[in-house]
């Protein structure tokens, strides 16, 4: 399990990065944390030429809270986030990323990295789409911003162009009466998830404001529908969960279309999906309206 | 958390080899490889620690858990280039075998191991815990454990050795034991930049060091030789102060240059029955003392199998009352590669016979003023045999005792001697 050789640059500066990568005409790939990128080259799935470290670049590894938002540099560690008191801002990364791979590699992985490598069933882009996080994208052209539901395309594929760098990304910070929900189901701690969901509810004096849901492990890429008039129309109910099922099953039939595998079929994601949904928006709903708004 | 501050700039073609320095264990290393090679190899085969072990080598067995920069990671998912700047601990920073960390002890005493493969990972991913988690709940440990797989499926000796260790260190985990700066970093021949300065490791037969550095760390074996000579001191105090001769009492050792400034260049040969090793390297006499007719002297070398070893070695004559003269040889010996596996009570048994040996050459030269021929006298071969047989000897009757046992055991219990038949 040895990668092909490639040519590794290690670049000072943002600049030299990304004239490094259009350099390479297509043929380079961005490494920062490595972890869902090496075992791809280890496995010999993926031959670049060239490999651009972007780790020693200056001015990528912050962690700050910015104008509402909590903004995460890309070589900033997954772990360094988890234990980050800046990150209490985002409750929802705090929520997903004990589920992301194990310590071992969240010591190594990016935030930037898994939203970057956007595998269909990881935790990150679900909760980016969720929150309607901001990405910063870099290339040769400059410096764009693109919306969390304009970024993810498919398995793997972003709007981030080949010759060009996820330098950070920007998750709003939760506002008040707002409440969240998270939870997956895997075979093991640590795997890809067979169906997850991630939960929002924002509440205004009591009523239900704004719902949203959002998936992964369920489609091609990470899936999210706004679901206020449901738990809105649930919110009255003594038992709101129960009273979220039938819509979270109709909600599972559309959002739910990846054919399954030995692991779980189409029609097994689609309940565990509609379950964990209304589980979970339960549960953030109880937490919107508990946190004053 | 980021190695940003640590990290130059680097641009290398695919063939190229890239200078990787960083610390291992608490010591420096600088080491050359191509950018694909990942920390695991790098610590395997270019320093020698071969306790990070390799299983998937795509991050999902956990087996090469070392920790970078304080947190446990996969070094099979880090390429070597990367851990420039950091300092990685492994699981021989651990402890030895001789002073285990606390946290091995645990897994000694709950029998968290039965193949042991995977051992090192788990070592390093609960140390991690650990030490970020002190207070954590036995009940989560499956869960935070699970970065690392027991194919022989032995977790609950695992879960057992990390909740008891948890519960008896609550202020948390003490510090890597085996961390200092040592000459030689691991078995495999790996050497640190301290010994031979920017010297490309792995090459022994190129790297043509002109110097050496007093070794650092833990010794291999330490021997220590008090031998009565019937020469006087005079005489021999005569030969240890002449190089060309001294030379030719070391047991299958040859001066081949003399490069100034009491620096040598040598060869050695040992032979062990079918083991037959040439070293070549360089010594030093450090210390030369008149009135207390005392030699100090630094000695390193390597064969081209990737075997190294050092020695600073310490000897001093005395006046006896009879008007002989008492010898006495103190060495610290530093060995790596696959020769320090022989263990080290074959390797303390080859190197004190040396020493002797040593000792009644001395003593012959000193009385006739020539060195004895070489084939005279007790050889290098004879005195590694001899170390050899002794050995094999004492295990031998170690298995024939076993067997004696097992056998006795399975005469009593076993169906057919029951069934008379």
């Amino acid at each position: 399990m040895k990668p092909a050789p490639f040519a590794y640059v290690r670049p000072a500066t943002l600049d030299d990065a990304v004239a490094e990568l259009a350099a390479t005409d297509g043929d380079g790939k961005v490494l920062a944390g490595g972890q869902s990128l090496v075992p791809v080259l280890a496995m010999r799935l993926g031959r670049p030429g060239t490999l651009v470290d972007i780790n020693a670049v200056a001015g990528l590894d912050g962690l700050e809270r910015r104008d509402g938002a909590l903004r995460i540099g890309a070589t900033v560690r997954q772990r360094h986030v988890e234990r980050s008191s800046a990150a209490a801002a985002v409750p929802l990364l705090g929520l997903a990323l004990p589920f992301v791979g194990h310590r071992e590699l969240r010591s190594r992985g990016t935030v930037c990295g898994s939203l970057a490598h956007a595998d269909p069933g990881a935790e990150l882009p679900a909760v980016a789409l969720c929150l309607g996080a901001a990405l910063e994208v870099t290339g040769p052209r400059g410096r764009r911003t693109v919306r969390a539901a304009d970024f993810f395309q498919g398995a793997m594929t972003t709007a981030v162009g080949p010759d060009e760098i996820l330098t950070a990304v920007q998750f709003p910070a939760a506002g008040p009466g707002e409440g969240f929900g998270f939870a997956e189901l895997a075979r093991r701690h640590g795997d890809f998830a067979l169906a997850g969901v991630v939960t929002r509810v924002r509440s205004r004096d009591g009523a239900v404001a704004e719902a949203v849901l959002s998936g992964f492990g369920v489609s091609d890429r990470p899936v999210t529908r706004d679901v206020t008039e449901l738990v809105r129309a649930a919110a009255g109910e003594a038992d709101v969960e129960t009273a979220l099922r039938p819509g979270t099953e109709e909600l599972a039939r559309e959002m739910v279309d990846t054919a399954g595998d030995a692991h779980g079929s189409q029609g097994y994601r689609r309940r565990l999906f509609a379950v964990l949904a209304a589980r979970e928006l339960a549960r953030a709903h109880r937490r919107a309206t508990e946190s004053p708004s | 958390m980021t190695t940003t501050e640590h990290q130059r700039a680097v641009k290398a073609a695919a063939d190229e080899l890239i200078d990787v320095s960083f610390t291992v264990n608490g010591t420096p290393v600088t080491i050359r490889v191509p950018a694909r090679m990942h920390l695991a190899d790098a610590l395997r085969q270019h320093l020698g620690l071969t306790g990070t072990h390799l299983g998937c080598e795509h991050g999902v067995c956990g087996m090469c858990t070392v920790l970078i920069d304080g947190d446990a990671a996969r070094a099979c998912l880090v390429f070597a280039v990367q851990a420039e700047g950091t300092d990685v601990v492994t699981v021989e920073g651990l402890g030895t075998q001789d002073d285990q960390h606390p946290l091995q002890q645990a897994f000694s005493h709950h029998h968290a191991l039965q193949c042991g493969f995977c051992t090192p990972g788990f070592l390093m991913s609960s140390y991690d815990l650990l030490a970020h988690e002190p207070g954590v709940d036995a009940d989560s440990l499956p869960e935070e454990l699970s970065g690392v797989i027991c194919r022989c499926t032995g977790y609950r000796g695992i879960l057992a050795a990390v909740a008891d260790f948890a519960e008896a260190h609550p202020e948390g985990v003490p510090p890597p034991r085996n961390c200092a700066p040592r000459t030689l970093v691991g078995r495999g021949g790996g050497t640190s930049s301290i010994a031979l300065d920017r010297a490309p490791v792995g090459d022994a037969e190129e790297a043509v060091p002109t110097d050496i550095t007093r070794p650092t760390g833990t010794p291999t074996l330490t021997v220590e030789v008090t031998r009565l000579l019937t020469s006087s001191l005079a005489d021999v105090w005569a030969v240890m102060t002449d190089v060309h001769r001294l030379a030719r009492c070391l047991p299958g050792a040859e001066m081949t240059e003399d490069l100034g400034d009491d620096r040598y260049r040598g060869r050695a040969k040992v032979a062990l029955g079918p083991v037959r090793l040439a070293f070549r390297g360089l010594a030093r006499i450090t210390e030369r003392d008149e009135a207390e007719h005392r030699l100090a002297l630094l000695a390193q070398g390597a064969d081209t199998g990737g075997n190294r070893t050092a020695a600073d070695i310490g000897l001093r004559a005395t006046a006896t009352p009879d008007g002989g003269t008492e010898l006495r040889a103190d060495a610290a010996v530093f060995l790596s590669g696959r020769i320090a596996q022989f263990g080290r009570a074959l390797a303390g048994d080859v190197s004190q016979r040396m020493f002797e040996q040593f000792a009644h050459a001395l003593d012959e030269t000193a009385r006739t003023g020539q060195a004895p021929d070489v084939g005279a006298g007790p050889s290098a071969l004879a005195i590694g045999a001899a170390a050899v047989r002794d050995a094999v000897r004492r295990r031998v009757a170690a298995l024939r005792t076993r067997l004696r046992e097992r056998r006795g055991h399975r005469r009593g219990t076993s169906p057919r001697s029951s069934s008379g038949a």
